[in-house]
């Protein structure tokens, strides 16, 4: 396997032999995988950064199997230094490791061991014994659902250290590591150590200079934003966004919450605010309630606005990219009104022409509105249009963990309500005729359908089942009197754009 | 759900599906279709088994109390009220906005803290009276950024500095008594905190794509220009491009030929303005000659014939021979010689003129012999004849008489009904039918005559013809209140109603206005031709054949005049 290959996604290592052995807080370094307590629990986590403070050395972690929404800075103090950590894999290093490179590069197939279930990270373990044990730390989560049932969370974490390794997952096989067999892992790792050195040079040099990282890609790892002043909130972003690099050294930024100009100082933004008359989002007005509005903004005519909205919502959403401009956007912005203005709740983005037919690219409600329905107004709304266009409409893959919950809870409770109108009147439907009435595309409608195994065979046909809890659950929600977008009140046709727009690709 | 069975249908999404709830079918006899395996949820791979989105979905449908952990949100600790102070007035209907940030932002410089001990220590050595603002300190910090931003693009790199002259024009746009005295020295300021940046912009900005390799790894590098998509390659592009391209080159080939020759007609203008200034000099010389040699003659050939304007003909001269075909270039010394042999504008038109009425009345004579004895009793006729019987019913007007037309008249058009005048091109061509010629041989000959008929909607109208009235006087002083103030005797004031009556227009308002009492007491029905249709010549200038033509054509219809005409201003019954 490659060392970029298949995993895709995966953590940097993931894919490759490592070394074990024990570290000082002085010699762990970025690429280390360590046991870090998070909320109590020893939990192991991927060093991606490393800082000095006032009150000490802190460590940038992502932790394994959680978002890294939940990566933070630890102090010396939460790591366990008497575990043995990962060393860094070794794919990284110059060209001089050539033979430690040769094996891991090895186009070898991965070897589906069931056998090779080990414990890790025992002190009493040699470090030659566990060199070359191959660990690919993320693939672990066959037994989560076991060990959740369990309800231990030691349980996990020794679930997650002792990862199995499931078919077909890319890692290399002991016979691989034979290769090598010449140096002892120790030797190895001594040997990584030295050639890394002029690296950690880099890196202390990068770091004395005011920079935390050494490797670009890794920085869009680390967030770079700690903390948001944004209208009547302070907002803790979870997220990487491309604000100027200067802000990396503040202790928070300040944004202007109707234009969402962004400021490192408290003088600049109170000044700005003096000035800005902005008190809505740019756009033209498609939607009002007693209690939301909806704003139409195309990101070719308000491209500054877009952008700020964009910078504001990657830092709450991790597969966004802000690689190119926002041209080709149109955006609706949900705002809560009062007597300073629309305050934006949240957005999403929809590409002006959809080759996939995506009626939603990014979606996002802000962190101080989230829990509280406007996720599900949002995506009513996104399928609201939908059905003014007379298409059939999904959002962009891939969807974040909170996306994937907000639209399987739209989609079943929708489903599921016209589910009961037809059993009610004996009707058949058909996964069809529920996607045009939903607007949803029929793999969409398919989908919830078998999360929420409905889908069944019996007596040799398909027929859907409701089940109980479904329906109860569903009758406990209508209670609640939730909040729905009325489509009588939305002022909207589908905006045409001209021929220029198509050849240039906008 | 362990031995999935080949014998399932395949599930199409037009299959009607039976819609049961749980209660309604025995758990024991079905099978969930349920694979978990082939749920694709959407989510990132890497991210699919992430441990709290994993406890949320392994508990969907049973609570929604589960959630995924969020760093908590917090209230801000600053002043939100102080901050956003202006106040938002709910518009009644939907917003349209189409402003952009910056436009709603004004000055785009906003002064950072730095800034403001600046200013403060700037503002302390000097009296209230003479402070720099913090707006003012802002629009010159702006002019600063701007002009480096467009001066140097790449201060960063080069560390070129502008120079507070070239920063002059941008302070000039500024407001100079508030800002000038400052000026200088918000400079030097400017340019030490340039200096501490490394010469970048003073604001933070976002890094945009500069160079393809190094910004690719950059993630702070973004919103980049998307690539423009390839068009196809094809044979007929090619060759319409080609085709542009020609055009474009032979388009841009014209524009030089012109210039050229522009640039060549200036040159001979120029040599023109030489010779003509030689001329006068030699002509100074042959004067001062003159003089001294005593020499008294006309000083003509001193001086340029202005070529004299040929006095128009008082009668064009139809018969006026064609100009010769040839033009010799008039000799200057003798300029006139030149000018007699050449054509004048105003004849050539007069001469034009002359033939388009010669032959306007060919066509209508012709068209009336044509048309002779042929009567179209067609409501409408397309090309109404004049004939006989159309104006049969026009009576004389005579004077002995109280001016009340003829019973036998009205009863006969209401046999008949006629077409209305505004329907009617009869009087075709309108132009020398009313002329307003008041020479009294016409006049005899074209005596005042009324009818009476019954329009549409059963209206009475009263039409006339043959009363004259003067030339018309050009001038627009005439106005409509004088036109029922003539005595009836001093017919030769009577006005001009500068107004077509026949206008479609005219027409239409006055349909529109109910007729006042006072009007249908005094004056005729509005849309009886007022003597003088307005026509497109002028009516003093009427060659002599029109008007022949003219009155032979009335002569048949029109009895000959037994009294003096009547004004206009004649009562009429209704
Ligand atoms: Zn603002």
């Amino acid at each position: 396997m490659g060392p970029k290959g298949g995993v895709g996604d995966a953590p940097v290592g993931s894919d490759t032999p490592r070394q074990k052995g024990k570290a000082t807080p002085d010699t762990l370094k970025i690429g280390c995988i360590a046991l870090v307590t998070k909320d109590g629990q020893p939990r192991r986590a991927e060093i991606l950064s490393i800082r000095e403070t006032k009150s000490g050395r802190q460590f940038y972690c992502n932790f394994d199997n959680f978002n890294k929404r939940l990566d933070e800075w630890v102090p010396v103090a939460r790591i366990d230094f008497d575990q043995d950590v990962d060393w860094p894999s070794l794919e990284k290093e110059k060209p001089k490791d050539n033979k430690v490179k040769k094996a891991s590069a090895a186009p070898k197939r991965a070897q589906p061991s069931k056998k090779a279930q080990k414990k890790v990270g025992k002190r009493e373990q040699s470090v030659a014994s566990e060199g070359q044990t191959p660990h690919p730390w993320t693939e672990f989560t066959e037994n989560l659902a076991q060990a959740k049932a369990q309800g231990k969370a030691e349980d996990v974490e020794d679930k997650a250290v002792a990862s199995l390794e499931i078919g077909g997952t890319p890692g290399v096989g002991p016979d691989e590591m034979e290769l090598d067999e010449d140096e002892t892992p120790a030797e190895l790792a001594k040997k990584e150590r030295t050639a890394s050195f002029s690296r950690e040079e880099e890196i202390e040099k990068l770091r004395t200079s005011g920079s935390m990282t050494q490797n670009p890609t890794e920085i869009s790892r680390i967030r770079n934003i700690s903390k948001v002043e944004f209208g009547k909130w302070v907002l803790f972003p979870w997220y990487f966004s491309p604000y100027p690099e200067v802000f990396s050294q503040e202790d928070r930024i300040f944004l202007c919450e109707f234009c969402l100009s962004y400021y490192g100082d408290l003088k600049s933004f109170s000044r700005h605010r003096e000035k800005c008359t902005l008190q809505h989002p740019p756009g033209n007005e498609i939607y009002r309630d007693d209690f939301v509005s909806f704003f139409e903004i195309d990101g070719r005519r308000q491209r500054t606005w877009c952008r700020n909205l964009c910078l504001v919502s990657k830092m709450f959403l991790d597969h966004k990219t802000l690689y190119y401009d926002v041209d080709p956007f149109l955006f609706y912005v949900m705002t809560t009104r009062d007597d300073r203005g629309c305050h934006l709740i949240g957005y999403f983005s929809k590409e002006k022409e959809s080759t996939d037919g995506y009626n939603v690219a990014c979606i996002l409600t802000l962190p101080q509105y989230q829990r509280k329905g406007y996720g599900r107004l949002l995506i009513q709304f996104s399928y609201e249009l939908s059905k003014i266009e007379g298409k059939l409409g999904s959002p962009e893959k891939p969807l974040s963990d909170l996306g994937l919950l907000s639209y399987r809870q739209y989609w079943s409770e929708n489903i599921v309500d016209l589910l009961l109108g037809y059993s009610e009147r004996d009707e058949k439907c058909t996964i069809e005729g529920i996607a045009s009435h939903l607007a949803m595309t029929t793999q969409d409608v398919e989908h919830t359908l078998q999360a929420l195994k409905m889908q069944v065979y019996h007596k040799g046909e398909h027929k859907i089942v409701v089940p109980e809890k479904l329906r109860q659950q569903r009758e406990k929600s209508k209670l609640k009197q939730k909040r729905l977008i009325d489509s009588e009140r939305i002022q909207w046709k589908p905006p045409v754009f001209t021929a220029s727009n198509r050849t240039w690709g906008w | 759900m362990a031995t999935r069975k080949v014998r399932y249908k395949k599930l199409s999404v037009k299959t009607p599906l039976t819609v049961l709830r749980e209660d309604q079918i025995d758990p024991t006899e079905y099978e969930s279709l349920t694979n978990e395996g082939q749920i694709s949820t959407g989510v990132d791979h890497a991210e699919e088994n992430e441990y709290h989105l994993q406890a949320v979905l392994q508990g969907a449908g049973v609570a929604a109390d589960k959630e995924i952990p969020v760093p908590p949100p917090e209230e801000s600790t600053l002043n939100f009220d102080h901050l956003y102070r202006q106040k938002f007035s709910k518009t009644s209907t939907y917003i349209r906005f189409s402003q952009t940030v910056e436009e709603c932002i004004g000055c785009m410089y906003d002064m950072t803290e730095e800034d403001d001990v600046f200013l403060k220590s700037y503002n302390q050595k000097r009296p209230a009276s003479t402070q720099l603002s913090e707006d003012d300190f802002e629009r010159v910090m702006e002019v600063f950024e701007d002009t480096a931003y467009i001066r140097t693009p790449f201060a960063s790199v080069d560390q070129t500095i502008v120079s507070y002259d070239e920063m002059f024009q941008g302070l000039q746009e500024l407001d100079a008594a508030k800002v000038m005295p400052h000026a200088k020295q918000v400079y030097e300021y400017w340019k030490t905190r340039r200096q501490a940046l490394g010469n970048r912009p003073l604001h933070p900005t976002l890094k945009f794509e500069l160079h393809q390799e190094s910004d690719e790894q950059d993630p702070f590098v973004c919103f980049r220009r998307r690539e423009v998509r390839q068009t196809r390659k094809t044979r007929a592009r090619d060759v319409q491009s080609a085709d542009k391209l020609k055009r474009l080159r032979k388009e841009l080939e014209e524009g030089r030929q012109l210039i050229l020759a522009a640039h060549g007609r200036e040159l001979l203008k120029l040599e023109m303005l030489k010779t003509d200034r030689a001329i006068y000099d030699q002509r100074a010389v042959l004067k001062d000659h003159k003089i001294r040699l005593g020499i008294k003659t006309d000083d003509e050939d001193l001086v340029n014939q202005k070529p004299q304007k040929r006095k128009a003909p008082e009668a064009p001269a139809v018969q006026r021979p064609p100009p010769p075909a040839q033009l010799r270039l008039p000799v200057r010394p003798d300029g006139r010689t030149a000018e007699a042999d050449l054509a004048q504008l105003s004849d050539r038109l007069a001469e034009k003129e002359n033939e388009l009425r010669a032959d306007i009345a060919k066509k209508v004579q012709n068209h009336s012999e044509w048309n002779k004895g042929h009567v179209d009793l067609t409501r409408g006729p397309l090309s109404p004849v004049r004939g006989p019987r159309l104006d049969i019913s026009f009576r004389p007007a005579k004077t002995q008489y109280l001016m009340t037309p003829p019973a036998s008249a009205s009863s006969g058009s209401l046999e008949e009904p006629m077409p209305m005048d505004l329907d009617e091109p009869e009087h075709a061509p309108p132009a020398f039918k009313f002329r307003g010629v008041a020479q009294d041989e016409q006049s005899m000959a074209n005596p005042p005559a009324y009818r009476r008929r019954i329009g549409r909607l059963n209206r009475l109208w009263i039409d006339r013809r043959g009363l004259t009235s003067p030339p018309r006087d050009s001038s627009d002083a005439l106005s409509d209140q004088w036109k029922y103030d003539q005595s009836s005797d001093d017919e030769e004031d009577v006005p001009i109603y500068e107004v077509d009556p026949f206008d479609t227009r005219a027409l239409k308002f006055r349909a529109s206005i109910p007729l006042p009492a006072w009007l249908l007491s005094r004056a005729h029905p509005a849309t009886a031709p007022v003597g003088n249709r307005p026509s497109i010549l002028p009516p003093p200038t009427l060659p002599q054949t029109i008007t022949q033509l003219h009155s032979t054509q009335n002569q048949t219809t029109i009895t000959p005049p037994p009294a003096p005409r009547t004004s206009p201003s004649m009562k009429t019954g209704p």
